[in-house]
């Protein structure tokens, strides 16, 4: 594309780097307010049990300590991130009547120091009534399995069903069928800022929360809700966050905590969980057990698939429900099966509550269904790549009553990633112990979803141009460390024909901000909050245009642009003037008035689930010792498309980076809890790969044109969570003859399993 | 998360040290590198009153080595600097290859190697080479300067031999024996970094053909870091060949005690300890044979 873009396509370093980089970026728990408390939560010990009595008074009676909270001090209104269905909201800031997973917040401490604080909650006595409790999906499911919550008295919080074609029938019709039954494992988002939360109250009794958070605008309505305030009285900033994967896209109660001290006390309150408490209690990915059945024709030729589900959603739904939905969307995913059904149910146990983490449901469901087909292939003696592009999906494709396909470069990341990794040799010339295998993601671009039943845009934007020559960009989009303000920038950047440096932005503050955004997850921000700031954009062009015109006094059939910091009318620079000079003469015909532009996204009539999907293919090699199980990863190969690539270092970067929580998922990571107690909670113990346990890749983006994407971009980086853990098992298959079927791959599995 | 509070001691000499820990008593911590020690108070499992630091010892991290003189790590040497030194390297391979398998380079940067040791970790990577060298250790108490060998050190999971008001000022290894090789092995789940989940420390040394002596030492499989007496002897007076090693590998997994614990469980300590020994005794043999 010869010089189509200016800006759009290039390597633009991301403007928090260097603050990162240098520890100058303040993060929450850098920030400190005169008077600032700090605060600790009490978690319960038990994994089930009813509250019989709280005793604060010894805690109340410590010099130092300010404020003891526990739930029957708050107004006791639960919430949950599904406000559309009020009784899938099952969680309360502070436990009432019951704790339900060891770790459950009961109470609440606002002290002059941290270690009071501490020492407070030692003073608290809370009397327990112990009930019984259950620990995995077949003990919740059981007959005489406890009830959680009293809205679902068979522990199953919510299901979801699909079905297209006729199973059965394409069951019959084919010449292969197989059945495999799968586990997966709970890992833990390891984002390096724990959360922190800080709450100032100002003098009109009006909220102010810096917090560590994906999603402001779900905090703020969420907090309003919980604190029995309006949703305008309450503002949300977030400040730079270190990461956040899905685990921090929900109201939290050290933020309800910190806000309600706040006001209690008229003092700021901060929150900051320690790495323990995330390990222990933080959100994870779920636990899953899939049972899938495929039929083939001999030729490979997929006819069928049925799919269940049961997710190990831990004590609260949290994201649970939307996982239990994407997870059957993703079993539909990457190939054409003509005849489909799933049934999803999300389960409740006694453990700290699953939620969202990047795949959101797709790791745990492509790592069944690309296991099954490297199986399948095995077994059809087709080679798995073959099996896969005769099957994979075409742009243009359809679920039915789902989507349609409206880019998909996944044939040619399949042949890309054999070409690179030279795959056809290495799967038939290897020696014992050495491996290569394949894996296949398909992603969205954002939920076209209102669960959370906004009332504003799904994303949203403001430009305000100035005469100076600079614009100013305000969302709410909030970039967590996946480089969105940066990405959002080049869109602008790009449209306008302005320098990075033109470009002011202030994002992510739910009072500064247009309404709305629903933050960052499901991989939306680029495509909904780009197409947000692309829509703002080109309001102010027209504007701009017209201004233009009338000045030259052009035909008006003439095509203008902005470029390099000009307007003019295309073909004919010098029929133009700066941008700046442009925004002058606009701002004079409008008698002074600013030119400002709202812009906004909101998927419609884009099907079920996503208005785009990204697709790749990934090849993993590895060496097994034999002899101790120790599975070295050689190399990876990822090809893939995620449409226009808007920031190529930025595409990488998010690729290196699933790669890494990819090979935890598949070899290291593992939160394991026994009777609902996370036993590795240090990272010394939770065995994340480390800088120098990553091996070397290779990558190749397929560029494909998204039509709903701006400038053609859709999904990066999310997806890639989820060929990782298939292909390595594969690659480990193909070493030692040990298949994995129950994640993590560890050593004494691979030598247990193993094939002489 | 902020520290507990407690004092913080730098004393000059070690005399001094000795002699602030009998003043202060109960609750008085010895820390040279601090990487235990900062990393448990942080975790609150240790609430010290006061810290008496060791670095600011002059002359206490010095090293010295040499083919007759054998060799001599002062308390406060990092582990950094035992990992690059070239006369441990040449001399004592296996002890440097221990140092340099320990932790990462900013934390081989901070701690020490006698804070290695009286740390008292089961799974100490530092352990087993220097238990099958004969490593000899130099305590200064109240009472004057002990030395006692590194072996019968280790008591339980962090407990050693010294008293509270006792310091290890050096660690003293004798000279390699001649035709001798040393090696250290070490396995975890994760690669790199990580705690060992297996590691074994081995010392060969020939005579002709056959095996004059052995040692072997293991680590994270028992209370302390083990002896396996009944794998050496199947050695000594041996021709060491791969499948003597391998049965001897196979005898000190038996000789083991390992648990079953978040890192691995006893099962696959057991095999793989068999596997590891006997790859280090091959690396041990090969390194012999190199002296000629
Ligand atoms: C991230 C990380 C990774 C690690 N990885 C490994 C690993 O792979 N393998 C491994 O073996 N260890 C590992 N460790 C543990 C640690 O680094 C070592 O045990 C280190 O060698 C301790 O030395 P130090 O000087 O820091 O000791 P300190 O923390 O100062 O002291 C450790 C203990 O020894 C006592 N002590 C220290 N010096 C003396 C002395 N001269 N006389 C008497 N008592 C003394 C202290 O009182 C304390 O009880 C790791 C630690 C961290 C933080």
């Amino acid at each position: 594309m010869e010089d189509r873009y200016s800006i759009i396509g290039k390597d633009v370093p991301r403007n928090d780097a260097v603050a990162k980089a240098t520890g100058a970026a303040a993060y929450t728990d850098d920030m400190k307010l005169p008077g600032m408390l700090h605060g600790k939560l009490l978690r319960s010990p038990l994994p089930h049990a009813r509250i019989r009595r709280i005793d604060t008074s010894r805690a109340e009676r410590l010099p130092g300590v300010k404020c003891v909270i526990t739930g029957e001090d708050t107004p006791k209104v639960k919430y949950g991130n599904w406000r559309l269905f009020p009784t899938t909201q099952d969680e309360y800031p502070l436990a009432v009547d019951k704790v339900r997973f060891i770790g459950d917040e009961v109470a609440a401490v606002a002290a002059v120091d941290v270690d009071t604080a501490l020492e407070a909650l030692e003073l608290i006595r809370v009397e327990y009534e112990e009930l019984p409790a259950v620990f995995d999906v077949d003990a919740a499911l059981a007959k005489t399995a406890p009830a959680l919550h009293e809205a679902s008295p068979t522990n199953i919080s919510i299901d979801r069903k699909i079905s297209y074609g006729d199973v059965e029938r394409g069951f019959s019709a084919s010449d292969y069928v197989r059945e495999d039954t799968f586990t997966v494992h709970a890992v833990s988002p390891g984002y390096m800022e724990p959360c922190s939360s800080l709450a100032l109250c100002d003098l009109d009794g009006r909220i102010t929360l810096w917090t560590s958070t994906q999603t402001p605008y779900i905090v703020q309505c969420l907090l309003a809700s919980t604190l029995g305030m309006r949703e305008n009285d309450i503002r949300v900033i977030k400040p730079f966050v270190g990461g956040g994967f899905g685990g921090k896209m929900e109201l939290r109660p050290w933020e309800f905590c910190a806000a309600f001290m706040a006001r209690r006390t008229g003092r700021p309150v901060k929150f900051t969980l320690t790495r323990q408490e995330e390990l222990c209690y933080g959100r994870r990915r779920h636990p899953m057990k899939l049972w899938s059945k495929v039929g083939f024709k001999k030729d490979g030729t997929l006819v069928a698939k049925d799919l269940k589900i049961l997710l190990d959603g831990g004590a609260y739904n949290a994201m649970g429900p939307t996982a239990t939905f994407l997870c059957g969307n993703f079993g539909a995913m990457l190939y054409r099966y003509p005849n489909y059904r799933f049934l999803g149910e999300h389960v409740y146990t006694n453990k700290a509550p699953a939620s969202a983490m990047r795949g959101f449901g797709a790791p745990q469901s492509l790592f069944a269904a690309e296991t099954q087909m490297n199986m399948a292939a095995e077994e059809l003696g087709i080679d798995p790549i073959e099996l896969r592009i005769k099957n994979a999906m075409v742009t243009g494709d359809e679920i039915p009553g789902v989507a349609t396909i409206s880019s998909c470069g996944f044939i040619e990341s399949l042949q890309e990633a054999a070409k690179m990794s030279g795959w056809k040799r290495k799967r038939k010339n290897f020696k014992a112990g050495r491996g290569i295998g394949v894996g296949c993601y398909s992603f969205i671009s954002g939920g076209v979803f209102n669960w959370f039943n906004t009332q504003y845009p799904f994303s949203a934007a403001e430009v305000r141009a100035f005469a100076d020559g600079t614009v100013h960009l305000l969302t709410m989009a909030s970039d967590i460390g996946q480089g969105s303000d940066t990405v959002l920038k080049q869109i602008l950047a790009e449209e306008l024909g302005l320098g990075m440096e033109d470009i002011r932005i202030t994002s992510a503050d739910t009072a500064m901000t247009p309404q709305a955004d629903l933050g960052t997850w499901g991989s939306r921000v680029t495509l909904m909050g780009g197409g947000a700031v692309q829509n703002a954009a080109r309001k102010i062009k027209e504007e701009l245009f017209g201004t233009v015109s009338a000045r030259f006094d052009l035909n008006v059939i003439f095509e203008m642009e902005c470029r390099n910091g000009r307007v003019y009318a295309k073909g004919k620079p010098e029929r133009g003037m700066t941008f700046g000079e442009a925004v002058a003469l606009a701002q004079k015909a409008r008698r002074g008035e600013p030119l400002v532009a709202r812009g906004y996204y909101t998927p419609r009539d884009k099907g079920l689930v996503t208005p785009a999907f990204s697709f790749g293919a990934q090849v993993a090699e590895v060496e097994v010792d034999r002899e101790t199980g120790i599975v070295s990863v050689k190399k990876m190969w990822t090809a893939h498309d995620c449409g226009t690539v808007i920031n190529p270092m930025a595409v990488e970067g998010q690729l290196e980076g699933s790669i890494h929580m990819g090979l935890g998922y598949a070899l290291s990571e593992e939160l394991q809890v026994e009777n609902g107690r996370t036993m590795n909670n240090t990272f010394l113990d939770y065995k994340m790969f480390t800088a120098e346990d990553m091996p070397p890749g290779e990558s190749v983006c397929i560029e494909t044109y998204e039509p709903e994407g701006p400038m053609g971009a859709k999904e990066a980086g999310e997806g890639l969570a989820s060929p990782t853990a298939p292909a390595v098992a594969e690659a480990v298959y193909h070493a030692t003859g040990y298949r994995c079927k129950d994640l993590p791959i560890t050593p004494e599995k691979i030598l247990k399993g193993m094939k002489k | 998360m902020t520290l507990s509070k407690f004092d913080y001691y730098g004393p000059k000499t070690v005399a001094e040290a000795v002699g602030l820990l009998g003043e202060i008593g109960e609750g008085a911590k010895v820390m040279a590198g601090g990487t235990d020690v900062l990393v448990r108070i942080r975790h609150r499992m240790l609430k010290p009153r006061a810290v008496v630091g060791l670095k600011r010892i002059e002359g206490l991290n010095g090293i010295s080595c040499g083919p007759k003189r054998g060799l001599s790590v002062g308390a406060t040497a990092l582990l950094a600097d035992v990992a690059a030194h070239r006369g441990i390297r040449r001399l004592y391979p296996g002890i440097a290859e221990a140092a340099l398998g320990t932790a990462n380079v900013q934390v081989r940067n901070m701690a020490t190697l006698a804070g290695n040791l009286c740390n008292a970790s089961p799974a100490a990577d530092n352990a087993p080479t220097l238990l099958a060298l004969n490593a000899e250790l130099t305590i200064q108490g109240p009472g004057g300067e002990r030395k006692r060998p590194l072996e019968g050190f280790f008591k339980g999971p962090g407990v050693t031999d010294l008293a509270p008001e006792e310091v290890v000022t050096a660690i003293f290894v004798p000279p390699p024996a001649e035709r001798s090789g040393t090696a250290y092995l070490h396995l975890s789940a994760r690669g790199k970094h990580d705690c060992t989940a297996v590691g074994v420390g081995v010392m060969l040394a020939m005579a002709g053909r056959k095996c004059r002596d052995a040692r072997i030492f293991i680590s994270a499989c028992g209370p302390t870091p083990l002896r396996a007496p009944q794998a050496e002897q199947m050695l000594i007076g041996q021709v060491p060949t791969d499948k003597r090693m391998a049965e001897a590998g196979v005898r000190a997994s038996g000789e083991a005690l390992p648990i079953c614990d978040i890192r691995a469980s006893a099962d696959y300590r057991c095999r793989v300890l068999g596997v590891l020994t006997r790859r280090a005794l091959q690396a041990a043999r090969d390194r012999a044979a190199k002296k000629g």
